[in-house]
């Protein structure tokens, strides 16, 4: 970003502080934070970032306007600085519309994606400050209708936005293996974003029931896969082979639900993709990378629950791949028929609610491999944390969290909120 | 001889005092005093903002403010609250839905960096609201069939006389024994001590100001101490209105998210 725009973007924060400031029902919130990691193998530190993430919202009787604007500063780099959220809300009677760049959140999981497939994620680092930045916005448009405890949403997402992977020289960066011999000078062309029609939005629908003993949703969508697929492979010379990449459309359908049962919550959701689309490699065909449709099964039970003063929750995840073969990759990694995920959160507040422990895990069954987030947070008040912790990465490197094993991080952040 | 007689007075003193404590006490059971107490008027829907002021062993101090939303409709308590400071829970809304034939509460939260309304377990009415020495059962209206009352004397206090009512949990409690100062006839407390499994005074509710809200009495200054860990919040409650018209979405997942406007 050029100097010019980026003054103009610290003009348009401070004027919109100042105009909070003025304004009646206005208001100017947000969050200060100064977040360091240092790699536990090599001691390196990789990450020292300052992040301003402000909110300016101006009510009236008609609704609400919200603008979300984050700058992200890190050494020697371009400050960046991004509109995370800019949006409208109108609320009528029995309905709310939101028209802007939005993030919506679907289902019951933690940590898991499962119906949550309207905002794409950014994976440009596989750990991040706050799991809550992992959400992109879409430019969308979103109604709730409202009956009794009865509500109806749709939602149009008039651009296709994907998933944000790792740059290249990143250290989140897995680098696929194509079934070519060394000779073979491989290149891999960006995946096209579709164009900009009504045919190639997305839509998603979903209806639910806010009950005292138990609440439910039911969901749909038509979309693009996140993440691009190897769409085609040729081969201009002997020894060349070019890769294209292209996101492709598919439907889901799933739902989700909560309840309790004395002071146990259970929650569940689960998703059907219908021919989704996966790559297939086989080294022995010709072109050796090709797109199969296969419907796939998420399905997600959570059990939480208070003991000995403090909160603990427990996830099962289980995916499953119809028509199985032994062929299909996720980015170029083998896609299992049945793959299987726990993940287990303990938390506890001491003096006062002023000091926190926590302890977040996931845990994949093949190969066994597993995240491991130790954390602890100190409240100053008046808005002021201190955290720190841990993200270790241990188990087999085949698998999602063991092959970040040399990426394990001691972290320190401090964060104040106006 | 005359130490003999003097003995005889104060002896005499004491079995009419008793007795004509018996006896007022006598007009109400223990029962029926938690339950006109339960039963009182507090209005069928209220809004007022409360300011929370916790003090530590230390004598340093934090504030909390919140608007807190209440209707009570066929057997059912909605309390509805917003989180307005510090800042780094500003726009939090907590939803609680308690009901009369003792059902476990239906409690949720609501985080707006998580975007995401969730249902929390409601077995933790002991544990602590928001790092105060209230508990989560201290902020609602505790069932009356959940203890066994008993009245044990009557007592003037702040210049109003009150029945003291003695309550024994039935349930495995923190504080399984809880005295009430109970105003009479007018049926809310002005004290309560909270005592451990040992015996001992754990905790004291102290009433510091109370007045009358179109026609309903508001407790708007209470202190609850605690004695052991030596800490003590203060909750304040200001603006204080009755009989608000909610719609029928006000006590949802919407309105969570929306916040305490409209």
């Amino acid at each position: 970003m050029r100097i010019k725009q980026k003054l103009f973007f610290v003009f348009l924060v401070l004027m919109t502080a100042g105009l909070s400031s003025i304004a009646a029902n206005s208001s100017f919130t947000g969050m200060v934070r100064d977040y360091a990691a240092v790699r536990t193998q090599t001691m390196d530190m990789p990450v020292h970032e300052q992040t301003l993430d402000a909110f300016y919202e101006h009510s009236t009787d008609m609704g609400q306007l919200t603008l979300h604007p984050v700058v992200y500063s890190n050494p020697n780099k371009a400050l960046q600085l991004d509109l995370a959220e800019a949006y409208f809300d109108f609320y009528l009677e029995n309905a709310d519309v939101r028209i802007g760049k939005q993030k919506v959140i679907w289902g019951e999981a933690e940590g898991a994606f499962i119906t949550d497939l309207v905002s794409p994620r950014d994976m440009r680092s596989f750990i991040l400050a706050d799991f809550s930045e992992i959400r992109k916005a879409v430019p969308a448009v979103k109604v709730d209708s409202y009956a009794g405890p009865y509500t109806l949403q749709g939602i149009w997402v008039t651009h296709f936005i994907p998933t944000s992977l790792p740059e290249p020289d990143s250290m989140w960066a897995q680098t696929p293996s194509f079934p070519f011999p060394p000779t073979v000078a491989v290149t891999v062309t960006d995946p096209a974003i579709p164009d900009a029609s009504l045919e190639n939005s997305e839509v998603f629908l979903s209806i639910g029931r806010f009950g005292n003993a138990i609440s439910w949703k039911l969901n749909g969508g038509s979309v693009f896969t996140d993440e691009p697929l190897v769409s085609s492979v040729t081969a201009p010379t002997a020894t060349s082979r070019e890769i294209s990449q292209a996101y492709e459309r598919y439907t889901f359908v799933g739902g989700s639900f909560n309840t309790a049962f004395g002071g146990l919550v259970l929650r569940g959701e689960a998703a059907l993709a219908l021919d989704k689309p996966m790559n297939s490699l086989d080294p022995s065909k010709n072109p050796p990378i090709t797109i199969e449709r296969h419907s796939q099964i998420q399905a997600l039970v959570g059990l939480d629950w208070n003991m000995a003063g403090a909160q603990w929750s427990s996830q099962y995840l289980m995916v499953y791949t119809h028509d199985h073969t032994d062929t299909l990759v996720s980015q170029m990694k083998p896609v299992k028929e049945f793959a299987h995920t726990f993940t287990f959160r303990v938390q506890d507040t001491f003096l006062d609610e002023q000091l926190t422990l926590r302890l977040f895990a996931y845990l994949e069954l093949e190969p066994l491999n597993t995240l491991l987030r130790p954390s602890i947070s100190y409240n100053f008040g008046n808005g002021v944390l201190l955290e720190g912790g841990m993200d270790l990465f241990l188990g087999d490197k085949d698998g999602t969290f063991g092959t970040y094993a040399s990426n394990s991080l001691a972290w320190a952040a401090l964060r104040w909120y106006f | 001889m005359r130490t003999h007689r003097c003995y005889q007075t104060v002896f005499l003193v004491i079995v009419l005092v008793l007795g004509m404590s018996a006896l007022v006490a006598a007009d109400f059971t223990g029962e029926q005093v938690m339950w006109e107490v339960y039963n009182r008027d507090s209005g069928d829907t209220m809004r007022a903002n409360l300011v929370m002021t916790l003090t530590n062993a230390r004598g340093s101090v934090r504030e909390r403010s919140i608007v807190q939303y209440r209707m009570d409709t066929e057997g059912v308590e909605s309390k509805l609250m917003f989180f307005l400071s510090p800042n780094d829970v500003r726009n939090t809304s907590f939803l609680s839905l308690s009901y009369e034939d003792g059902r476990s509460d239906a409690q949720y939260i609501y985080l707006p960096a998580l975007k995401r309304v969730k249902r929390i377990a409601s077995d933790s009415k002991n544990d602590s609201f928001m790092g105060s020495d209230f508990t989560y059962d201290d902020m609602g209206s505790r069932h009356p069939s959940l203890d066994s009352h008993t009245v044990l004397r009557k007592e003037q206090m702040q210049g109003t006389s009150t029945l003291v009512v003695e309550s024994i949990a039935k349930g495995n409690e923190d504080y399984p024994r809880t005295l009430s100062w109970v105003v009479e006839g007018e049926w809310f407390g002005l004290k309560k001590e909270f005592y451990k499994r040992d015996g001992t005074l754990g905790k004291t509710l102290s009433i510091e100001a109370f007045e009358q809200i179109d026609g309903i009495y508001v407790i708007t200054d209470m202190t609850m101490k605690d004695w052991e860990k030596q800490t003590s919040t203060r909750i304040q409650m200001k603006d204080v209105e009755f009989n608000l018209d909610f719609d029928d979405n006000f006590f949802t997942e919407r309105q969570m998210k929306i916040g305490p406007r409209g």
